[in-house]
């Protein structure tokens, strides 16, 4: 199976939505094209006053026609804030850490301020947001009520001021 | 040597210049012949003069810099009702500050002026300012306010017109200025530096006798770069004097089985975006984005960034605030009044069911404590601008001291939270910390217990020359001052730092010690389980020590 690496940059509006906005908006590049992708990433691009957003993906199948989209490599690709990844659609409960790292593409979880252990339960709370490190696919998490650990990106963060600004 | 640092800047233009000056008003006379308070008229911070002198007669004056009425679109309260319960709760002044924003410029402040002249007729006893919450373009927000003038509300609204982020980030089509790509994207920042010049004129102009800024809750989207903090300092250090030590909010995180949110304190919960200073990372080691026993990352960090800004040499002062919304408790919930179209959500009504709420009415849980000779509107100003200010949380202490003075030749009158001292290279210089504990319960219905105080200092190591520094890996814990359980009223503790011999800095934090680190310090809140009432801190602002 081929696998190939794209980036799109996202409409510049988006970057001030909330992380919510920005992941549909890029899930609808790809999927809105019809491309099948296992990975999706949103990158921060700081190269300029104003930032904005970019979107890679790494596509499955056969190649395909890529209108709007320029191919990169996985060295590019893989990295930034993962929004689809494989096994991402199994973990929406509690699970071990064991468990996701053996049914995910989630290499390592690490917890913000003190060690974990393998046994220790996520509240994944239906949304893991990993992030590429060097290569690796980490998810960052910290302790919550329970005994639990949770990502320390949640979907609904408070929004002052209903979030206009 | 304990609390000395070497000064490898010792002929800095600043130090010759300093001795020069101290020569010419013979200062081997003594130190009293340089120590009239005069500091009021300083605009610089060469001025070899003893800032906040030891003794001068003031009070501690309790008050909150953030509070929000129904005349913002997320808030509900009457100004009556915040002002009412302000006054409840112990505050001797507090500042009105709704949202900057389209529909508040022109619909808002002309409802609220009216509403605050009525409260203050009402209740002669507390100090009821006029501000705003102003949308910092480019960055987070902050509290701006003035005291009551015959010009006041034209320079909020000329203000907000001219240099609120969400006006200059919405549509000319919605009523804004369509002029920046959102409320806080980078190209905002050089409107945020000509607001603050814009204040500071309006003060040069005497339309106003003091205008300030706080920069509010600082690092909750990490927005507020450390170049953007030192940008406003440095646009006007009269105007831009600070920053929320600790936020509001501080019921957000009480669990929901305790009839709480289930958020996190302060409502940190956020994750960095693309508007978000990547410096400010989460890692295995902390988090930026979480409150630290209730205050903010930038404060509770010991060597953070609020010590990098420290040991620059230049104030940058801490408070502590309510960002009263919707209060813990309560039973009351919004009135149904378009904001967007007039201004203002209307009369809230009351439920008669207990709502779930993340906040606590002004005075209740968060003290700003301000030192001034009266309580006037301008003395408690000049008392935040000159920092004799300390942010405390639930009652943890009652006042708070502090005297540090040359023992040596130099400055032996000493200096107050927020002052500035002086001794001879090579000098003593004391510190002694009277502590006033808590005289009662909170209202939580508890009598804090203080368990112990930090003396932290660090060396002055000159203006930052990458304007992004958000560490002073040379601020150390000094010494820990243990409070016995059985000890009541009045403490004293004293401290000295022998054989000075170069500029520095110290501050004070104190804790009820029930979550602690193991090197002492604040243990990073868990979101959804963080009871403010059982972490409490102050934290106190500096003093800064010079060499002649």
């Amino acid at each position: 199976m081929t696998q190939q690496w794209i980036r799109a940059a996202c409409d510049p509006s988006i970057a001030g939505g909330t992380a919510a906005h920005i992941d549909a908006h890029v899930l609808s590049l790809v999927d809105g094209r019809g491309l099948a992708a296992d990975i999706v990433c949103t990158q921060v691009d700081r190269s300029s006053t104003v930032a904005t957003v970019a979107m890679t993906a790494r596509l499955v199948g056969p190649p395909e026609q890529l209108d709007g989209v320029e191919i990169t490599t996985a060295e590019t690709g893989a990295s930034g804030r993962c929004v689809r990844f494989p096994g991402q659609s199994g973990l929406t409960g509690v699970h071990s850490i064991a468990e996701i790292t053996a049914a995910s593409a989630i290499d390592e979880v690490v917890a913000v301020g003190n060690q974990v252990t393998p046994d220790i339960l996520v509240d994944t709370r239906g949304f893991l947001r990993p992030e590429y490190q060097d290569g690796r696919l980490v998810l960052l998490v910290e302790p919550a009520a329970g005994g639990m650990v949770r990502p320390i990106e949640i979907e609904q963060p408070h929004q002052c001021c209903g979030g206009t600004h | 040597m304990e609390g000395s640092w070497r000064d490898e800047q010792d002929d800095r233009p600043l130090s010759v210049a300093r001795r020069r000056f101290l020569a010419g008003v013979g200062l081997a006379a003594g130190a009293a012949a340089v120590t009239p308070g005069v500091a009021a008229a300083d605009h610089g911070h060469d001025v070899e003069r003893p800032r906040n002198p030891w003794g001068g007669g003031d009070r501690w004056f309790a008050g909150d810099h953030h509070i929000h009425t129904k005349y913002s679109p997320d808030a509900q309260y009457e100004v009556a009702t915040q002002v009412a319960n302000a006054r409840k709760y112990g505050l001797d002044w507090m500042v009105i500050t709704d949202h900057g924003g389209v529909a508040h410029q022109k619909f808002s402040i002309d409802q609220t002026t009216p509403d605050i002249e009525q409260a203050r007729r009402s209740n002669r006893d507390i100090l009821v300012y006029q501000g705003l919450e102003w949308n910092i373009p480019g960055a987070e927000h902050a509290t701006v306010f003035l005291p009551p003038g015959r010009e006041t509300v034209n320079i909020l609204k000329a203000f907000e017109a001219a240099y609120d982020g969400g006006i200059l980030s919405t549509p000319v089509a919605q009523g804004g200025k369509g002029l920046i790509t959102r409320s806080t994207s980078a190209d905002g920042e050089p409107y945020a530096l000509a607001a603050l010049r814009y204040l500071d004129a309006q003060v040069l102009a005497g339309r106003t006798e003091v205008a300030l800024m706080f920069a509010n809750h600082p690092a909750r989207r990490g927005v507020d770069s450390p170049h953007e903090l030192r940008g406003w300092r440095d646009a006007a250090p009269q105007v831009a004097v600070g920053m929320e030590g600790a936020p509001g909010h501080q019921a957000a995180g009480i669990p929901e089985a305790a009839g709480g949110r289930g958020d996190a304190r302060g409502y940190y919960e956020a994750s960095p975006g693309p508007d978000s200073f990547p410096g400010y990372n989460p890692t295995a080691a902390e988090n930026p984005y979480r409150t630290y026993g209730g205050f903010d990352w930038m404060t509770a960090k010991l060597g953070g960034l609020w010590d990098s800004l420290l040991a620059e040499g230049k104030p940058w002062w801490v408070t502590a605030t309510s960002d009263s919304h919707q209060n813990f408790g309560d039973t009351f919930v919004p009135g149904s009044q378009d904001h967007a179209r007039t201004g203002s959500r209307g009369a809230p009504t009351d439920s008669g069911v207990r709502q779930v709420y993340g906040d606590y009415w002004p005075g209740f849980y968060s003290s700003t404590l301000v030192g001034a000779r009266s309580k006037s509107y301008v003395d408690i100003m000049r008392g935040l601008q000159a920092g004799k200010v300390v942010a405390v949380h639930g009652r943890l202490i009652d006042g708070l001291d502090l005297r540090v003075r040359a023992l040596s030749e130099g400055d032996n009158r000493g200096v107050s939270i927020g002052g500035r001292t002086f001794v001879r290279r090579g000098g003593d210089v004391e510190v002694t910390i009277d502590v006033t504990l808590a005289g009662g319960p909170n209202f939580n219905g508890a009598i804090p217990k203080l368990a112990k105080v930090d003396l932290i200092a660090g060396p002055v190591t000159g203006p930052a020359a990458d304007r992004d520094t958000l560490a002073a890996p040379g601020t150390k814990l000094v010494k820990t001052f243990e409070v016995g359980a059985r000890q009541r009223g009045r403490i004293r503790f004293t401290h000295v730092f022998r054989g000075v011999d170069g500029p520095f800095y110290l501050r004070l934090r104190g804790s009820d010690g029930n979550r602690l680190t193991s090197e002492g310090g604040p243990v990073m809140d868990v979101v959804g389980d963080a009871d403010p009432w059982s972490d409490l801190w102050f934290h106190a602002n500096p003093v800064f020590v010079d060499i002649i």
